[in-house]
């Protein structure tokens, strides 16, 4: 469960990038976030993924408000959530594998355990086979696929990306979006910021528009 | 407690990576230290050998007084009873040797007995070994009583017999001492090393600590691959030092052992107990950790 009450978010003494949030996504719930560049959606998915807290408000992540947590306690709130951004951020001085065990490494996982929850991660986004080619190696759509696998390997309760389909061909998005999917019917919270008209008419089940910093449009809510 | 071993595990494959990665820059770094420890272990392997030596010389103050040829007898006695009253505090023991006495003892040994024999009279004077009591300003007092008993009237010379041992006792103090000060300053130099390292190390790693932080990393983990890299640096630069003080010592040893032969005695350079280096080894890999641990936490806050 994701909840926002009155959330403002601004940094230093400019102008606010969120204003007044107020919002409430049920858990399994598979949400799109659209609106134009600069609106603040990626603000948004920061202070969900808590890698910021809010200016002002309440962030409530799987029941605990988040922005009430002590800085020592973020890190295991970041373990609930997978996040995806749309920079892969992956790391090319090691193999695709590698990638994928560093979250395991984070939460203490034994090597055989973790190499095993890699490899089936690794699958689940269909990279079988690929476990030890440099992300270099891989395709953009590929790429993609193997931050999800990063993202997805500690089984979390929320998924949130950012323009992950940005900058792929069709194909390479349906594919991804088919990944997303796939996790949020396993009861995954999905939420994705784009603004893909097309993938959000085939995929989503509730779109927000957020404009300005501000929701101007949150059916389903 | 299993994560937590293997949190550990993976930070300190993830150091010996980041070791080996740049071998030529590590290697470096952990000569730079280990030169500046090997210092201090040489010269403490010195003062080790130099120490039970210069024990077992004597280092009792003594002052002899040689009185005037034409001194009337007793006046050596006299003289003895007089300089224990005026100063009871400095003198331990006096002890008079008369001419006569004295000539007694020499002519006991046989190098001496047949040149005496040829002697008209005996030219020896009478004499007053007077022992100080030792204290740490032993040198300042030996030094002050001689010049005073010099103007003593019937006194014609006066000998500081101790003097070369309080001296090379001071010189050995002063070497401790500055082997301290050396280990501050090699202390300051493992410090300052370890943190431009891990400095530039966390500089290189910006991408990956930022992604661990994503994906749900404390900081301690964020840290720990940083404070096994300070420590193993520390471990392997004391041990490279241990091997460095060691080669040295080889050629110190012989000519320092030539040099004692042509004294009648033998010194054999030896390093520092193994325990005393295992503890400076393991206090190097703490002081190691320490500048790790300070550097990173100046320089990842991105």
């Amino acid at each position: 469960m994701i909840e926002f009450q009155h959330v403002f978010k601004s940094y230093g003494r400019g102008r606010n990038i969120l204003a007044d949030v107020n919002f409430r996504i049920e858990p399994g719930e598979f949400v799109f976030v659209s609106g134009p560049s600069g609106a603040g959606k990626s603000t948004l998915l920061k202070l969900i993924g808590g890698l910021e807290p809010p200016s002002r408000g309440a962030t409530l992540i799987n029941g605990h408000r988040s922005d009430r947590m002590p800085a020592r306690a973020r890190p295991y709130l970041r373990r609930a959530v997978g996040v995806i951004l749309q920079d892969t951020h992956l790391l090319y001085d090691r193999s695709a594998i590698q990638n994928v065990l560093l979250p395991l490494a984070v939460t203490g996982h034994s090597p055989a355990q973790s190499l095993s929850r890699a490899r089936a991660a690794m699958e689940k986004v269909g990279l079988a086979g690929k476990e030890d080619l440099n992300p270099i190696e891989m395709s953009g759509g590929e790429q993609q696929r193997l931050a999800i696998a990063r993202a997805i390997v500690n089984r979390p309760s929320i998924l949130i990306a950012d323009e992950p389909t940005a900058n792929l061909d069709e194909e390479s998005a349906r594919r991804i979006m088919d990944v997303f999917r796939d996790f949020n019917r396993v009861g995954v919270t999905t939420l994705i910021a784009s603004h893909d008209l097309s993938l959000m008419a085939d995929y989503a089940r509730r779109t927000m528009r957020i404009e300005a910093g501000r929701f101007t449009d949150m059916p389903g809510v | 407690m299993t994560r937590w071993l293997n949190q550990h595990r993976y930070a300190l494959a993830v150091a010996l990576r980041r070791l080996l990665h740049q071998p030529f820059s590590s290697l470096c770094n952990i000569l730079v230290i280990s030169l500046s420890l090997a210092v201090p272990i040489v010269v403490a392997a010195v003062l080790d050998t130099a120490r039970p030596v210069v024990s077992q010389l004597p280092v009792s103050a003594e002052v002899t007084l040689y009185l005037e040829r034409s001194a009337a007898a007793g006046t050596a006695q006299t003289l003895g009873t007089e300089l224990q009253q005026r100063h009871p505090d400095e003198i331990e023991s006096v002890e008079v040797i008369t001419r006569d006495q004295a000539l007694a003892q020499l002519r006991a040994r046989p190098a001496w007995s047949d040149a005496l024999a040829v002697l008209p009279d005996n030219p020896l004077p009478d004499a007053i070994v007077v022992t100080l009591h030792q204290h740490p300003d032993i040198a300042q007092t030996t030094d002050r009583l001689s010049r005073e008993w010099r103007e003593l009237k019937g006194v014609d010379m006066v000998q500081v017999d101790s003097a070369w041992v309080q001296r090379l006792q001071s010189m050995l103090d002063f070497l401790r001492m500055g082997l301290w000060m050396l280990a501050m300053g090699v202390a300051v130099v493992v410090l300052a090393t370890v943190f431009n390292t891990v400095r530039l190390q966390a500089l290189t790693q910006r991408e990956e600590i930022a992604i661990a932080r994503l994906v749900g990393a404390t900081e301690s983990f964020v840290r720990r691959p940083f404070l096994y890299l300070g420590a193993l640096t520390g471990l392997l630069s004391s041990a490279l030092a241990v091997a460095i003080a060691w080669g040295a010592l080889q050629p110190l040893g012989t000519a320092i052992n030539r040099l004692a032969s042509s004294y009648g005695t033998e010194l054999a350079l030896r390093l520092p107990d193994g325990f005393s280096l295992l503890l400076a080894g393991v206090v190097v890999a703490i002081l190691g950790s320490l500048s790790a641990r300070w550097s990173v936490y100046r320089n990842t806050h991105f």
